[in-house]
This record gives structure tokens, sequence and C-alpha cells, in this order.
């Protein structure tokens, strides 16, 4: 039985759907107003996940709280693949850790901006609006240069990992935070490759991708 | 400084994106001396650069689905034909054709030395680089184009040759760079721009690596330098308005008008009696079409036929007719199988559609016999392309006599072909491929007058309602009887006439001034609908349903007449 504590409209929550959808996972969510009813604030929430964050996952009663360590179960759990979370690579596995690290900066500013101008939250908006733009410059950057060496994700390897789950919410929403994706050609054409993955879900502001050649 | 962005405007070709930036279905997100654009080449390798702003709730385009034919808005679902921008389906109005008039800006476009080039107005001069070129990762700068121009200039290796290419463009070696290359500077906006560097063919790596490092730091420089002025405000997009003739209500055009020259660009059998014509323009691409469209062709011998545009969404390189030769020809079928050359020049009416195609049915059928498979080829083409369920169901006397059995091959799975049935045999099939109605389904027929009957008659059996039974005739073989004569009122023009027996409403309004379009002549192909305020309708076409006709409220004034003494019409 796995239920997902979730904000239909937070970034982190939406990389656990997709995870959960593009594996396959039954699931069930419980609802957790954050804007504007801050039920992340309220008691019962709180013996769940005492720093009162989102996503916080039940796995048979086991609590995970947070994308990045739910991303891991899950891949963990439900991938008997492991090319989500590729832990016996040891040539690929820092470098996707790398990319989520990666993704924790971009909540901070890209989602952060999002949030802010969302929601009214106390953000100042230019100064996480050009930190976005400084990773979104190296992301691109990364990417194109990996469409020049046949790579499509994140990290080497066919297969797309948690990495990619992890960081594209925040990328995919920036431009509800004013930071727009027109410098960012390659991040562009990566975001339709992640929108193509068998079991993609979309949520409100994100649209799905015209199928890829059959 | 250089230039202002007075001058920028002016007419010029600038590059707007690599030509890797386009790969297969994807819709890339530029922008040019502020005007946002959204750019994607279709599956036939043209590239469309459209202004991005869908024309109904101004959404940006490049957020929206190519499909590899059409470009839909994600909004409300409108599309876009390749090459045209012309809108050929609003979901919210499935039974409607959209007006050909509703169409998106497009603008001029080359694809060339390795990028796609873009200008604002229709006479930019020819510009002057090569054929073939490899894009260095393009590399944004938020500082003023000619500031990044001059930035490059003046980062070039002394001694070497620099070439200037206007307007903003040079062809130099870099400091630091692994060798020559042009650069050319996309000015997006007041202050901001991009540089695109070109070099002869695809270098390794580590080369390209070295090409973005210098710059990467060339640009650190400039945004230092940009940061440190006070930067122009940003470009206000230019929304030109629509132009009068799209703006405004067609003129109504009295009787049949040929306006697009073609070229008989192929013919061939296309089946026993069957000649397949491709009809292609004299320069650019042809108007935009809709499934189910037709044109009026007027022959060298004065006759004017119509026939349906076989072709797929977003195909206007050229349309392709097929014609039967009817052995009771009046002269057209004849003139086109026995005169008609490659090559020969011929006048073609824009598509009209009156025998518009719904998409939000949850499976359509398709009833074709003989040469009637033509619009509803071109209807099976589009829902395959969306991926949307349908069957089709092609009747001939043999396989030979099946017209364009190669383009029926290639819509796949869903089609079943008769051959040699006899009525009773065909009314066995018909009827089994229809079963009762359910809930969103639609049946499309065209075929021959008996066949066209039998199917709709079986349909009515079955309970299919005549919303969800679409048909058109070739032609109207009933009879016409125009012995009565009656008064008509044209509520909107004030005029009373007097129509007499023997002539029909459509005459008579001409023969007072009164234009009105019209195509078939013999109340077959629904161009003359016209709405009536009052009186009782003598109905003689065959392009209105049961229904339609019982409704009284709409008429085909080329055959039909007045039972009462008066008739009003909306005209």
């Amino acid at each position: 039985m796995v239920t997902l504590y979730d904000f239909e409209l937070s970034a982190n929550c939406y990389a656990v759907r997709l995870m959960l959808s593009i594996l396959g996972v039954q699931y069930e969510t419980v609802s957790v107003d954050i804007y504007p009813g801050s039920d992340n604030r309220s008691e019962w929430f709180s013996k769940l996940n005492p720093e009162g964050t989102l996503p916080v996952l039940v796995d048979d009663g086991f609590i995970i709280s947070d994308a990045n360590p739910c991303l891991i179960h899950l891949a963990g759990k439900y991938d008997a693949t492991d090319r989500w979370n590729p832990i016996q690579d040891w040539l690929v596995y820092p470098l996707m850790l790398g990319w989520s690290d990666f993704a924790r900066r971009l909540t901070a500013s890209a989602g952060g901006a999002r949030t802010g101008v969302a929601f009214g939250w106390d953000a100042d908006l230019p100064a996480l609006q050009a930190e976005a733009h400084r990773l979104l410059r190296q992301l691109d950057e990364h990417l194109w240069f990996g469409e020049k060496q046949g790579r499509d994700w994140l990290v080497e390897g066919e297969h797309p990992t948690i990495a990619d789950i992890a960081v594209f919410p925040d990328v995919v929403l920036s431009e509800e935070g004013g930071v727009s994706r027109q410098d960012y050609p390659a991040i562009r054409r990566w975001l339709d490759r992640v929108r193509r993955i068998p079991g993609f879900v979309v949520m409100s502001g994100v649209f799905p991708a015209a199928p890829a050649r059959a | 400084m250089g230039l202002g962005v007075a001058e920028l405007r002016q007419a010029a070709w600038y590059p707007v994106a690599s030509s890797d930036d386009l790969p297969f279905r994807h819709v890339y997100h530029g922008q040019l001396l502020g005007q946002e654009l959204a750019i994607w080449r279709a599956d036939d390798g043209y590239v469309n650069v459209w202004e991005n702003r869908c024309l109904h709730r101004g959404v940006r385009l490049s957020i929206g689905i190519n499909d590899g034919a059409e470009l839909k808005c994600q909004y409300h679902g409108w599309r876009y034909a390749n090459r045209t921008a012309g809108c050929t389906y609003i979901p919210a109005h499935p039974a409607d054709a959209p007006a050909r008039r509703i169409t998106n800006r497009t603008y001029p476009v080359k694809e060339r030395f390795g990028l796609v080039w873009a200008a604002l107005s229709a006479d930019a001069p020819e510009m002057d680089v090569g054929e073939t070129g490899f894009a260095l990762r393009p590399m944004p700068v938020n500082a003023l184009p000619e500031m990044v121009l001059s930035a490059l200039v003046a980062g070039r290796v002394e001694g070497e040759p620099v070439a200037a290419l206007p307007p903003l463009g040079a062809a130099l070696v870099l400091n630091g760079a692994p060798g020559r290359a042009t650069y050319f500077v996309q000015p997006v906006d007041s202050a901001r721009a991009v540089i695109r560097g070109v070099v002869e063919a695809e270098p390794d790596l580590e080369t390209l690596m070295a090409f973005n490092a210098v710059l990467s730091s060339l640009r650190d420089e400039v945004e230092a330098a940009a940061r440190a002025i006070e930067l122009p405000e940003p470009i206000v997009p230019r929304y030109e308005p629509v132009s009068v003739e799209l703006a405004t209500m067609p003129d109504l055009v009295i009787g049949r008008q040929a306006t697009v020259r073609v070229m008989v660009k192929r013919r061939w059998q296309a089946a026993l009696d069957v000649t397949g014509i491709e009809l292609a323009p004299l320069s650019g691409h042809l108007p935009t079409f809709q499934p189910g469209a037709h044109i009026d062709l007027h022959l060298p011998n004065g006759l004017v036929r119509q026939y349906s545009i076989t072709n797929g969404p977003g195909e206007l390189t050229s349309y392709t007719i097929a014609v039967k030769r009817e052995v009771e020809s009046r002269g057209g079928s004849v003139a086109i199988a026995e005169t008609l050359r490659e090559g020969d020049v011929l006048a073609v009416s824009e598509p009209r559609n009156n025998f518009p195609l719904r998409r939000d049915a949850v499976r359509t059928t398709f009833i074709a016999g003989g040469i009637g498979l033509t619009p509803l080829l071109s209807m099976a083409r589009a829902l395959q392309r969306q991926g949307l369920a349908f069957d089709f169901h092609a009747f001939a006397r043999s396989e030979d006599h099946l017209p364009l059995g190669p383009e029926l091959k290639a819509l796949g799975g869903g089609v079943s072909r008769h051959f040699g049935l006899g009525p009773p045999e065909t009314a066995e099939q018909i009827r089994r491929v229809l079963g009762p109605h359910s809930f969103a389904r639609h049946v499309y027929i065209c075929g021959p007058g008996p066949m066209l009957e039998l199917a709709r008659g079986i349909a009515a059996e079955l309970g299919w309602p005549d919303e969800a039974v679409h048909y058109e005739y070739f032609k109207n073989t009933h009879e016409i009887d125009t012995s009565s004569s009656f008064t008509v009122e044209l509520a909107r023009s004030a005029l009373s006439l007097s129509v007499p027996a023997g002539r029909s409403i459509l005459e008579v309004m001409r023969d007072n001034g009164i234009a009105a379009p019209s195509s078939c002549e013999q109340g077959a192909c629904g161009t003359c609908l016209t709405r009536v305020l009052e009186g009782e309708i003598d109905h003689q076409d065959v392009y209105l349903n049961g229904t339609e006709k019982a409704a009284g409220n709409v008429m085909m004034t080329c055959v039909s007449r007045a039972k009462s003494a008066r008739l009003v019409l909306d005209i």
C-alpha cells in the first residue's frame, strides 16, 4: 500500500507522481493543502514530517520525506532493472547524484521564484531568477554537448535516471516564475524527450509533447 | 555604438535557429527584434517560422504540438497547416469548416549554412552566405546586439583577415579559438542577442568545446559591460493588424471564381477510366484546404467542374485530384481524359469545404463507392495523422476500377476493400459495417447516387440520426421541376423579385445585380446555401438531409424553389 501526501501544484510532489506513474505503481494520494490552507503546518502533518515539507511517501508503513529520497526508494523497490537508479555503475552513479543536487538548487531558485509569483510568498524574485538562469545555462550546455555525443539524458546511458525526473519539474515549470527558457534550446528538446517517456503524466502548467518517431 | 533598432529593423535576413535545433516533431521558441517566433519543421522538411501566438487566445504556439503536418495549439486545439499557417480545424466547432481567412502570420524563411534564417519583411535582399555549414553551439548574450558584434571584432586575432557580413556578422579568428569561423549576431531584442557561429564542417567534440569556451568568456565580458550601462527598453512587439483582406467580410463573389493558377505537374492512370492529376502552383504554395474540400477546375473548353482534394493535412505543394471518365460525360471528364497534358496551365477556385469532417467521433466510418473515395481519402488521412479511429470501406467493380489504390493502402489496417458486389451484397456489407448507431459515431458516404441512397436508407433503418450521417453527391440526378412561379423577397437587400417558371432563384438574383456564390449549380455541392426567413421551401437539392429540409430555414437557390407564393431570404 503506497500513499502519497501530495499537493497538486508542488513541483517536488510532481516528481514523485511522475516516478510512480512511469513505474506503474498503484498509489493513493492524500491532498495536503499547502496554499492557502497551510495544512503542512498542522499538528497531524507534523507527526508525519516535522519539517512540514512535501512530498511524503508512506509505503507499507515506511515513511519517506522529500522528492529525492522518494525517487530513490521507488526506483530501488519497483524498478527491477536498476536502470532508474544505477547504483551499481560507479562511473554514472556519482554523476547522477550530482544532478540530483542540481535539482535541489533549482528548487531553491526557479522553484522559489515560481512559488513567489504564484502564492505571493516572500522572495527576492530578481535574485532567484538570476540564479535560475545561471543554472539553466549550465544545464543547456551540458545537454547540447550531450546531444552531440548521442546522450539523451543527464547522465550516460540509453535510459533516463531519477536525476532526469528530479530536475524536470522545476525546469518545465520555470516560466511560471518568470524564468523564460527561450535561450535554452537544448533544454527544450530534453523536456520533449522526458515528456515522451512511457507513463509520463502532466500536471497543471505542463503539456504533453508530440509523439516521437515510431 | 553602430546600428540603432530602426536600422536593424530594415529588411534583412537574420539567423533565428540552428538547423539542428529543429528535430522531429519539435517546436522551437525563437525571437527576432522583439517578435517572438514559433519555428517548426514539418515531416516534409519544410521549416515554418510563424508569429508565436495562436489567433484564438494569443497562447504561445511554441508550446504547441507539431504533428508533422500541422501545429496544434495546446489551449483549445486550433490546428494550423504546414506552409500556409491556415487554420484547418476548431474543436469547439466540430461540424464547421473554419473560415479560410483564419491564417496565422508567417515570416519568410530560408535554411542555409547550417542555420535557419528569417526576415521580418518580405523584401529582404538576397543574402550572401554559403549553402552548407555546421552551426556551433549558439551563445545567448544579454547585451545590445551591436555591442556583441563589436566585442567579436575586438576579440579577433590581429593580422588574420576579417570579412564583415552586414548587417550583424563577421568571419574572423577569435583569440583562443581553435580556428576561423563565421559569426552572426541574431538581434533577439534591443538588449538581447545570440551569437551563431558557423564552421565549414562538423568538428570533433574537443574543437566544439573550445569554441564554446571562447564564446562563453566573450559573453561574460560583454554582459559585464552591458550591466554597467543603461540598457534600452525591450522592443515593443508589433502585432500587425490583420490585413484588410483578412479582417473584412469577403466580397460576395458572383458565380464561380478562378483565382488560383496551377500547372498540371503529373497525370497518370489512377484506375480504369480514372485519371489522376497533380496540380502544382506556379510559385510558392497553394491555399489552405480542409479535408472534404473541393475546387472548381476551369477547363480549356470553358467547362467548370468540381473535384475533391485528396491530399493529407499540410500538403500544400500540390493538390491531387482524380477524374473519372463518365460514359455520359457532358464534356468535362472527356476533356480531362483526352486533352489535358502535363505542363498545361489551368485556373482553379480556392478550396471550398461544404463536406467538413468532425474529429470528435469515437469512431468514424467511411463508405466510398468508386471515385467517391476522393474526399474521404483526404479525411481519413487527417484522422490517421491525428491517431483517431476510423474504418474505411472502399467499394468498386474490381481492383482495376479502384482509384488511388496505393494511397488507400497507405492508410493501413482500417481499410477494407469490397469488389464486384451487386446491390444486395453491397447492402449487406453496409449493414454490417454500420451496425446499430452508438454514441459519437459518424459515417461519411460518397459515391454514385444509388449507392448513396442505399447507404443512407440503411443508416436510417439502423437508427443513425441525420446529424451522424454525412454524405456528398457527385451530382443531382433528380429531374428539377421548374414549373412553379413565385416571389422572393431579399430581406437585407430590400428587394422583391418574381421568379418565373423555368428560371432559378440564383439566376433571377444575378439578373438583378445580386451577387451570390455558387459552384455546381445543380443542388449537390452546397455552395449557394441561403437562409430562409419565411415561406415554404420546395427543396430539390441533394445536399441537405431530411432533418435540415424539414427545418425549412435554409435552401439551395440554384435548384430549390417555393411551395408558397412568397419566400423571404436572408440576403
